[in-house]
């Protein structure tokens, strides 16, 4: 019996009753709401709803995957589990991980609570003062980083490098494209999407950036506004994820390195040198930065979720409400990373692209479709005139505030979502990662800013409500923009449970895989990690967020998680020098895609009159 | 792996970036197949009942839909109002027919899902929405799979014979107690005249609707006397056979609508030693047939829950019942290897693709399985023997069985 149906089994007999009770409740107070609807409040509603849906995405999950009746591994996996006492278990635990990677964050994590703790004043104060300088003094570094990285991807797209296959010739991808897509487009984006998607423009409305010459609130500000959120979320971004990727990938695959951060380091060190201090140094960060970003944007998340809730209908959820929040999420994300790429990530970030896809094109259909395509066409050729000016525009605190600091926390978790990308790709050209991960996921954000950003400030500028009152009137702006714009459409309570779902399965999709990446990161270079240290990362990232909420300090730690992109916007670009070496060095020989259209054009070519015949 | 280098390290990676050969991002053969179909058949009933519910439970019918103008409302309230039930009945009924794959069911619910479209698109209420998401999924997939349901109705001369009675006696008395209006105390339109003879055949017989006058009354009689009986005939030829199949099953016989909904099963042809672990393996993954000549075996399985035929597993005729042509593998395994021999072959005649396992008596008879066309053939005791041997002296019997399949994988 695999091990597959019988977890499903065990977890599928508490999650089954618990998501048809709930979801009984939920269906007969939508179904009936002058029966039902009154008898419960608002708070017990929100829990139930809740509870629906996580146990619902929760039994996606475990549910067994065709694939695992025939595996044998996870069944020796299991009998070794169970053999053994709790000290045995930890002995064995600790012998997976690298204690080298382990020790200093799980150290750094404790060292900033307590400070936190002792002293909350001093600590936020260093931090903001080492954030802002750090922000100004590196903004040119982070500009150049984010530039170097979208020419470079352009270059292995359209160059003969992207004819390199990834695991040699004969490795077939594993992941369909639609499945490489949807993983790196979820994984690769959390839900700050869907708070800032109708937000991100209006912010550029109300006041405009220094690059764009418009008065505050005008019609001349909106097409500024939306090339700002563009510019952003598009193509810079995530290229960002796409140089860290494509080298680990390539080195993995066709030079036998492990799978880990530090393996941009392979063309300085050689595959053979990645003991070294400075790749165990280059790990521990990329953990920090991504249990400390993930944390801490699952903790955000949480509280602006509840914000968004207590905004529109007034449920109090209390300070254990986000505890709870977070504990439930955790318990998602962690059935879903046990279960694997191929089970939990795999069905969650399904139902995330179908909620996503569902929810822009109900937008669509009830918001202003002609401003929104106007203006939006607009924004796009703006954004590509401009591209250039605005990738090196550097002047005034405005850039520090908003690009500089955008573009340090995109590179932040690009260790994670570069090292996703990186194990996803295999059997893939280096031409398609990086059409999937850069072209592919920036157009689907894009779309989603042109659509949300685009309805809010139609709603927003013909007076139809007023979103940036709302937005005022509440500390954490951003999470209730949404509700005041849906309000003014058409089938608003229905796109405030999408957008609501969205938030949550958002999430879970990001730190699902930044748990699978960092229990990768831990394990002994050549183990898998084991089901235990991937619950062991999960909970370990949902106790920082708990912590978190408890302490205070998000903004903090946040701040902290974000400037480890600092670092890593360094390390992109040494890892870019070193991967372009290699390749002029070993892959000569491929063919550039113009080198492919010409070879598609033979006849006109090769006519022997007009083409002497110099090549064989 | 062709990196010899990272050995390890790949293999880590293996494990858990590379679980399966291909991650599609949705398996759409598990969801777009006939099976699927019927299950969203049977959840479009539930929701309809509960949307039609919920319209009842309003205190005043909202027609916002795009099609609320072009009804006429004398049409649109009943139907926003009694709508979603009524269709919820009749899909009901429609979902157990696709289930057993009857073409008349899928040509039914071909007009009835998308007509159900109407209800939803006159009401629009924010509960309507799912009902219409639904329904734009199901249909499709009805489509798609039309060519899965294929059944015809198979109904006895009998059955025939009394639906067409009843079907009849309604024609007959409603065109007749029309005709008579005049000699009724209550009817002056169509619908008192059917009205009237459903309840009169029901035996309800308010007594609002009386005949007066002597033709009447003979006419009267004779709606209750063939209506009635015709009725009752109905009633009984169609329970029948459901019972008779309950009978049957008791004997260890699956019924033959059991048997077509069997798809991506395994057939066992024979019950031997080995058959009981092998039920026991399999039990929980897959669907399993059971063939066996064996009575009491049969019934000995049949109350343990496995489906049983029982007939004669070297008999092409029987295998074709046992859809061997839709399984997803053969095992032989009886105790007598000349007869295994014989099922091996029959199978062949019967699906020449489908994946035979044998299992053989003796260790002389592998190769002869395996030239009359089973693909792979085990000799239980064989390995049995083996495993004895390691485990006295002091062996791990554990490492041969990974030998086994290890060497399985390899070939």
């Amino acid at each position: 019996m695999s091990t597959g149906s019988q977890r499903g089994g065990v977890a599928g007999s508490v999650l089954v009753p618990l998501c048809a009770v709930s979801g009984a409740i939920v269906l007969a107070g939508f179904f009936f709401p002058g029966f039902i609807g009154e008898t419960v409040s608002g708070e017990a509603w929100l829990t139930i709803a809740l509870v629906f849906f996580s146990s619902g995405l929760g039994y996606l999950a475990v549910l067994p995957h065709s694939s695992d009746e025939e595996g044998a591994l996870p069944e020796s996996y299991l009998l070794r589990v169970r053999r053994r006492g709790v000290r045995e278990m930890l002995r064995g635990f600790l012998a997976r991980q690298e204690l080298a990677t382990l020790a200093p964050a799980v150290v750094l994590f404790a060292l900033f609570f307590l400070l936190q703790v002792a002293l909350p004043d001093a600590v936020s104060g260093v931090v903001g003062g080492v954030t802002d300088a750090i922000l100004s003094v590196g903004g040119p570094v982070f500009l150049a980083a984010v530039f170097v990285s979208v020419c470079y991807c352009l270059f292995l797209l359209l160059g003969p490098w992207g004819g390199i296959k990834l695991g040699g010739p004969d490795v077939e991808p594993s992941y369909t494209l639609p499945t490489f897509f949807t993983l790196v487009f979820t994984a690769g984006i959390a839900a700050g999407v869907v708070f800032w998607g109708p937000a991100e423009a209006l912010f550029h409305y109300q006041t405009p950036p220094p690059y764009v010459d418009a008065a505050p609130e005008s019609s001349a500000a909106i097409g500024g506004a939306l090339t700002y959120a563009l510019f952003h979320w598009g193509l810079s971004a995530w290229s960002a994820y796409a140089v860290i990727g494509v080298p680990i990938a390539y080195f993995v695959f066709n030079r036998g390195a492990p799978l880990r951060v530090s393996t941009i380091l392979a063309p300085f060190l050689g595959v053979d040198g990645l003991d070294s201090r400075w790749s165990t140094l280059v790990d521990t960060l990329a953990v920090f930065a991504i249990i400390g970003g993930i944390a801490t944007s699952v903790a955000l998340v949480s509280e602006q979720f509840l914000t968004g809730t207590s905004f529109q209908w007034g449920v109090t959820a209390g300070r254990l409400g986000p505890v709870l929040f977070v504990g439930g999420l955790t318990l998602i994300f962690c059935l879903s990373a046990v279960s694997g790429v191929h089970r939990g990530i795999r069905r969650i970030s399904g139902v995330t692209m179908l909620l996503f896809g569902l929810f822009a094109a109900l937008i669509v259909a009830v918001g202003p479709r002609t401003f929104v395509f106007e203006r939006g066409t607009q924004a796009l050729g703006s954004y590509a005139v401009n591209f250039v000016p605005l990738s090196v525009y550097l002047d005034g605190q405005w850039v520090a505030d908003w690009t500089v600091w955008n573009w340090s926390w995109w590179f932040s978790w690009a260790p994670f979502a570069g090292l996703f990308i990186a194990a996803l790709s295999r059997g893939r050209r280096i031409r398609t990662v990086v059409f999937v991960s850069v072209i592919a996921t920036s157009a689907a954000t894009m779309a989603w800013f042109l659509i949300l950003g685009g309805t809010s400030l139609f709603v927003q500028h013909t007076g139809r409500a007023d979103v940036l009152a709302a937005m005022s009137s509440y500390g954490s702006a951003e999470a209730v923009a949404g509700f005041p714009l849906f309000e003014a459409l058409p089938l608003s309570q229905l796109l405030m449970f999408l957008f609501l779902a969205l938030i949550i399965t958002f999430m879970a999709t990001s730190a699902d895989t930044s748990t699978l990446v960092v229990a990768t990161l831990a394990a002994k270079r050549g183990l898998a990690p084991s089901s235990a240290s991937i619950v062991f990362w999960g909970v370990l990232q949902g106790s920082v967020a708990v912590a978190v909420l408890l302490v205070g300090g998000a903004g903090t730690l946040q701040a902290l998680a974000v400037l480890t992109g600092g670092p890593f916007a360094v390390l992109s670009l040494v890892a870019l020098i070193g991967l372009t070496g290699t390749f002029y060095r070993h892959e000569r020989g491929h063919t550039s895609v113009i080198g492919h259209v010409r070879n598609r054009l033979p006849e006109i070519q090769t006519h022997p009159d007009l083409d002497p015949p110099d090549n064989d | 792996m062709s990196d010899s280098s990272g050995g390890p390290v790949q293999r880590a990676i293996e494990e858990i970036f590379y679980p399966a050969d291909r991650i599609p991002l949705v398996e759409w053969r598990e969801f777009s197949g006939a099976r699927s179909t019927v299950s969203l058949t049977a959840a479009l009933t539930l929701l309809s009942f509960v949307t039609g519910l919920s319209n009842l439970s309003q205190p005043s019918v909202t027609l916002a839909g795009p099609l609320a103008g072009l009804l006429p409302t004398s049409l649109a309230v009943p139907l926003a109002r009694f709508g979603g039930v009524l269709f919820a009945f009749v899909l009901g009924i429609l979902a157990v027919g696709l289930q057993r794959r009857k073409r008349i069911a899928w040509l039914a619910a071909a007009v009835v899902v998308p007509a159900l479209a109407v209800l939803p698109l006159t009401t629009l209420r924010p509960t309507d929405i799912p009902v219409l998401v639904l329904i734009a999924i199901t249909f499709p997939l009805h489509v798609r799979n039309r060519d899965q349901f294929r059944q015809s109705l198979d109904l006895s001369s009998l059955q025939i014979a009394s639906l067409s009675a009843i079907l009849g006696v309604v024609l007959y008395g409603t065109v007749g107690s029309y005709g008579l209006r005049d000699q009724f105390g209550g009817i002056s339109t169509w619908g008192d005249a059917f009205y009237y003879v459903i309840v009169t055949i029901a035996t309800v017989g308010y007594g609002d609707i009386t005949p007066t006058t002597g033709i009447s009354k003979w006419f009267s009689l004779s709606i209750i006397l063939f209506g009635t009986g015709a009725f009752t005939v109905a009633v009984g030829a169609l329970i029948g056979p459901a019972i008779e199949s309950r009978m049957a099953a008791a004997f260890g016989n699956m019924t033959a609508s059991e048997l077509t909904l069997l798809e991506d099963h395994v057939v066992v042809l024979g019950y031997g030693d080995v058959t009981e672990s092998l039920l026991e393996e399999l039990g929980a993954e897959t669907e399993l047939v059971v063939v066996t000549p064996d009575q009491e075996t049969a019934s000995q399985l049949n109350t343990e829950g496995v489906n049983v035929l029982t007939d004669d597993p070297t008999d092409e005729s029987v295998l074709r019942d046992a859809r061997t042509d839709a399984a997803r593998g053969v095992v032989v395994g009886s105790d007598d290897d000349a007869r295994d021999v014989l099922a091996v072959l029959a199978t062949r005649n019967v699906d020449p693709d489908v994946r035979i396992v044998a299992a053989a008596n003796e260790a002389r008879n592998v190769e002869k399985l395996e030239s009359v066309g089973a693909d792979d053939v085990i000799n239980p005791l064989e390995i049995g023997g083996r495993l004895l041997g390691r485990s006295v002296l002091g062996g791990d019997s554990r490492s041969l069985l990974n030998e086994i399949s290890g060497n399985a994988d390899d070939e």
